[in-house]
């Protein structure tokens, strides 16, 4: 019953945002809705190794940047769109596999700083390897039209929430789930907790990658280390955090919020942007700290306890 | 070829200090409260502004005005704690940890917005008299200013050691840092030692902000680059050890030098970061680090 | 109790936030910062000779919309803050005299700029571009700095065809990437790296010149583009360059490229840093004892934050700049005026070139006599135009044919020290050794 109406619900939704182009013709509101469906891409992404499976991980943006300079290449040399995302998100789930397990050997903090170096060692090297800007060809641009790239954004995120789900609902997510609250109790209980973290670790990693790849395509010029920067992962994190981790919708809201706030501020006020930005955020997190999500869990809760209460006292 | 060598190595030490240093105090916090303060760079850059604000307008010498920077910072530190870290205190770990991201994240980006309407997106570095001077000793100059820095990051670190060892205050910091359970158990007041702890972590800051004044620049956005290498030099020396903390830096700031020396410059940052995770690989908690320092 | 109350707060804070952003349109278009025309020129369109053919002109839009994605805050925020008051101060002036005469609506219209905080964030920029062309009728972009924010706002006008007139970036090759609405009236690395070595050969005489050249260039596009230039150059005056190390940008350590210079005899240094990487080594320079005699030190020391940070150790290092408030063009002293009004001190070295763009857009309206972009476009592209910056016109490649005047640091201000006619003070060189300083 419940199931089928979230179906529907998250029906309705896909099927609207399908539609948008056909009643927003404005450049600028498409953009817009590109950026928030790449971050609900990252956030989600991020959110099933970080979120389900408890690993904190701060090198998220080198997956991202590397499916983006894959892509970006093989895209220039010709291949088909499609093909060079697949290419680049396979890229990001090779890196994800090398670094697999030496990073798991580390356990919460440790594991949390070493990918933060990861991801800065991949920012510097793609810096030093590639310091040329990368430019779409001017005969190019006439045929550069934004819906396409808002239907490719929106399938990445599509496929990354659909992808969660689909985990998260499966017995590889109640594992991952079990690693995140007791590692060693779950191994005990015959949970390969490494296998659960890798797995976590490549699905999220060819998302980030694939979400890499949509980036390659929109973005008209850039450093091809633009992608690699931490502020891409610290981003995705705090929206997931926000949002609330280790459910579906956390993420999406929380990208949601934190793109829509920050527009919304920096449009409206001109110099204090981040300071509201800023005191807005820390007033969230004092007041909810499980993000949106726990906010809805504890009314949840209430209304189940009220409803408990109310049949112990209809059966004295 | 020695020389040359020996001249870079001098400087990589001299560097690796305020690595060092900036990092101590993000290790205090986080060893004793669980708190990863992604702002500790923006209170770095506070520290730094003040000491060049006391400099330029009062015309103290910088060094001299380390005291007031640190009295500064312990009322930025008290603030920030009473109004947002202390609500976090009862929190479990890992949401703790989680949490103090978010509230780290949305305080660093408030101050850089406050530090650049208040003092514009230049740059600025403090430069004394005697800036530049440099005495000579076997062929290798040794920098004035960067001597006193390092001398003065080794007496703050000094100073917290024999703090966190012979007084009472300090023991129970400690005790706090392996167990806090125990601790409170044994009639501690915990939330006593999370904002002593947490001040001198912001003081410490200060002090290294003061010294990166001097020796190099600062300017309203250069948090999040000290944030991320204090980040890596916590963890290189180890969770839990202040000292190992700051010979993680040293060793960062050599590995660096003698890598811009042989290699270029252009690796630097990734030599040390290799260096950092070939570590972590053998010694998965870090180089002085406890078995039980992840929790 | 207390929790429950700031679940509501935050609640409520956010309901309006979302009510703000669905506010009807009107709310957002006069929220940006805005600079519009003082009221007190209405009188002067009526005066306006409109008599002689009545009622032929179309309906003349009330601004002639300038769009700017430009950055405030963040690690480009320091360039952004001297441009835009350029931009800002432009449109005042001519706004003062009535606006741009156009010659389709017959009457003149006044400029209005509209600026965004990209927040020195490429993907930002872009999406401040997109609103920019999709709230205003827009007639030219205005660029921000840093070339790395400028390869990601140009493409967007090139998609829009808009004309993009920017500055404060000397990356050569975005000009070869076929641009048609890119202008820029700035000078480029191939200007730089010659007109050293022509100023050096003319100012000196031979056998005093600094010879030996260290360049300290860094991995990125630009530095790469310029290092390439100087040494394909420096043969050619009669220069060797004897050390060439590059960094990253953002370190702030060169010890070990500076052991090298010192250990090789350089005289002279040829460096492109930003203002901490340029402090940190000037520091360490002095420290190691190694002086050149001739420095020329793009971007870090182009602010006055330069002098006051190293005092004595910042001395006789030479910029390219592409102007100084010296300069003895029309309108100089008028600008200069102005922003000592606003700012305490004369126009800052990009707030001209900045001013400079803002003039050349409305000489070219006014020549192409329509606001239709694709006319004003080639307008500039053939015209030549008089500005604080002296004359200029534009290459094919919409690079800008300026004058590219050497500034040196000197007893704590900027002189302007070449072309000979603009100088306000005569070069020093060799520059005393840091010690005797």
């Amino acid at each position: 019953m419940k199931k089928n109406l979230s179906f529907v619900i998250a029906l309705v939704v896909t099927a609207a945002l399908a539609a948008v182009p056909l009643f927003v013709k404005k450049d600028s509101l498409l953009t817009y809705l590109c950026m928030i469906l790449l971050y609900v891409s990252l956030a989600s992404s991020w959110n099933i190794l970080g979120g389900y499976t408890g690993q904190v991980n701060l090198g998220h943006s080198a997956f991202f940047g590397l499916g983006a300079i894959a892509t970006r290449l093989l895209w220039f040399a010709g291949w088909n769109i499609l093909l060079a995302m697949l290419v680049g998100g396979l890229l990001a789930i090779a890196f994800a596999l090398l670094i697999g397990s030496p990073a798991f050997k580390l356990r919460g903090a440790y594991f949390t700083i070493g990918t933060l170096a990861l991801g800065q060692i991949l920012y510097a090297t793609v810096g030093n390897l590639f310091p040329q800007i990368s430019s779409m060809p001017v005969q190019d641009l006439i045929s550069y039209t934004l819906v396409t790239r808002y239907y490719l954004f929106l399938a990445v995120a599509l496929i990354t929430v659909l992808a969660a789900t689909l985990v998260a609902n499966s017995r590889w997510g109640l594992g991952m789930m079990a690693v995140r609250e007791q590692e060693d109790a779950a191994e005990s209980l015959g949970v390969n907790a490494f296998q659960h973290k890798l797995l976590a670790l490549v699905l999220s990693a060819f998302l980030a990658g694939l979400a890499g790849g949509a980036f390659a395509f929109f973005q008209i010029g850039y450093y091809p280390q633009y992608p690699f920067s931490p502020i891409w992962t610290l981003d995705s994190t705090m929206m997931a955090y926000i949002g609330g981790t280790g459910t579906i919708l956390g993420p999406i809201i929380g990208a949601i919020f934190f793109v829509v706030l920050k527009e919304v501020l920096s449009l409206n006020l001109a110099e204090f942007h981040p300071t509201v930005f800023g005191i807005l955020f820390i007033l969230v997190v004092l007041f909810l700290p499980g993000g949106f999500m726990g906010l809805w869990k504890r009314i949840k809760d209430k209304q189940q306890k009220k409803r408990e209460s109310m049949a112990e006292l209809s059966h004295p | 070829m020695l020389q040359p060598l020996a001249q870079n190595i001098i400087y990589g030490i001299l560097i690796g200090a305020l690595y060092g240093l900036a990092a101590v105090g993000l290790s205090l916090v986080f060893g004793v409260s669980k708190f990863l303060n992604v702002s500790h760079g923006e209170l770095l850059m506070l520290g730094g502004y003040a000491s060049f604000w006391v400099f330029k307008l009062l015309k103290i010498d910088p060094f001299l005005s380390i005291p007031l920077t640190i009295i500064f910072l312990l009322l930025i530190g008290f603030i920030f704690y009473r109004l947002i870290f202390s609500r976090l205190i009862k929190l479990e770990v890992e949401k703790k940890i989680q949490n103090s991201l978010l509230v780290g994240f949305g305080l660093s980006t408030i101050l850089q917005n406050v530090a650049l309407r208040l003092w514009t997106a230049d740059d600025r570095s403090i430069t004394t008299a005697y800036s530049g001077l440099s005495f000579e000793l076997a062929g290798l100059r040794l920098p004035a200013v960067r001597l006193i820095s390092l001398a003065i990051s080794v007496v703050a670190l000094i100073s917290l050691q024999i703090f966190l060892k012979k007084t009472f205050t300090g023991k129970a910091i400690r005790a706090t840092v392996e167990d806090w359970q125990s601790a409170s158990l044994m009639g501690i007041n915990i939330h006593r030692v999370y904002l002593l702890a947490f001040v001198i972590g912001c003081a410490l800051a200060g002090v290294a902000g003061t010294l990166v004044s001097i020796c190099y620049s600062i300017d309203p956005s250069m948090g999040l680059n000290w944030t991320l290498k204090s980040m890596v030099v916590m963890v290189l020396g180890g969770l839990g050890s202040m000292i190992g903390t700051f010979v993680g830096g040293i060793i960062l700031g050599v590995t660096e030098s003698a890598t811009a020396f042989f290699i270029g410059g252009n690796y630097r940052l990734i030599a040390g970061l290799l260096l950092f995770l070939i570590i972590l690989i053998f010694r998965p908690q870090g180089l002085f680090g406890t078995k039980e320092g992840d929790r | 109790m207390k929790s429950k109350f700031g679940v509501a707060l935050v609640i409520l804070l956010l309901v309006s936030l979302m009510a703000t952003s669905c506010a009807p349109k009107a709310v957002e278009t006069e929220a940006p910062v805005v600079t519009e025309a003082p009221a007190t020129e209405a009188p002067a369109e009526t005066e306006a000779p409109a008599v002689t053919e009545e009622a032929t002109y179309p309906p003349a839009p009330e601004f002639i919309e300038l769009g700017s994605s430009i950055s405030l805050t963040g690690n480009f925020g320091s360039l952004g803050n001297l441009i835009l008051p350029g931009y800002q101060i432009a449109v005042e002036h001519i706004n003062a005299e009535g606006g741009v005469f156009v010659k389709e609506y017959n009457t003149k219209i006044p400029l209005r700029l509209t600026y965004y905080d990209d927040e020195s964030d490429p993907t930002k920029a872009v999406s401040k571009m997109e609103t920019l062309f999709s709230e205003h009728e827009l007639t030219a972009y205005l660029g921000g700095g840093g070339s790395s924010m400028h390869a990601a706002s140009i493409p967007i006008a090139e998609k829009n065809k808009v004309p993009y007139l920017g500055i404060s970036f000397a990356l050569y090759k975005i000009h070869q990437q076929g641009y048609k609405y890119l202008f820029s009236p700035f000078p480029k690395s191939p200007n730089q790296t010659e007109d050293v070595f022509k100023i050096l050969n003319e100012a000196i005489p031979e056998g005093e010149r600094p010879t030996k050249v260290a360049v300290f260039a860094y991995n990125d596009d630009w530095g790469k583009e310029w290092g390439g230039l100087v040494k394909e150059r420096a043969p050619e005056y009669g220069y060797e360059i004897v050390v060439y190390e590059e960094n990253p940008v953002g370190v702030n350590d060169w010890t070990a490229a500076i052991q090298k210079a010192k250990a090789a005899g350089a005289e002279m240094l040829l460096t492109l840093p930003i203002f901490p990487d340029g402090s940190g080594m000037f520091k360490t320079m002095a420290e190691l004892g190694w002086t050149p005699k001739f420095s020329l030190v793009i971007r870090a020391p182009e602010g006055v934050n330069w002098g006051e940070s190293l005092g004595k150790i910042g001395e006789y290092v030479t910029i390219f700049p592409g102007w100084h408030h010296g300069a003895k063009f029309e309108g100089v002293d008028k600008l200069n005026a102005r922003y000592e009004e606003l700012y305490g001190r004369p126009a800052d070295l990009l707030t001209g070139p900045a001013y400079a763009c803002v003039q050349i857009l409305a000489q070219a309206i006014e020549k192409a006599g329509t606001l239709d972009r694709d006319v004003i476009r080639d307008t500039i592209a053939s015209g030549e135009f008089s500005t604080v910056i002296g004359k200029v016109t534009f290459n094919a490649d919409g690079t800008g044919n300026v004058l590219d005047p050497l500034i040196q640091w000197q007893n704590g201000k900027m002189e302007l020290v070449w072309p000979a006619e603009h100088a306000t003070a005569p070069l020093i060189y060799p520059a005393p050794a840091f010690e005797d300083r």
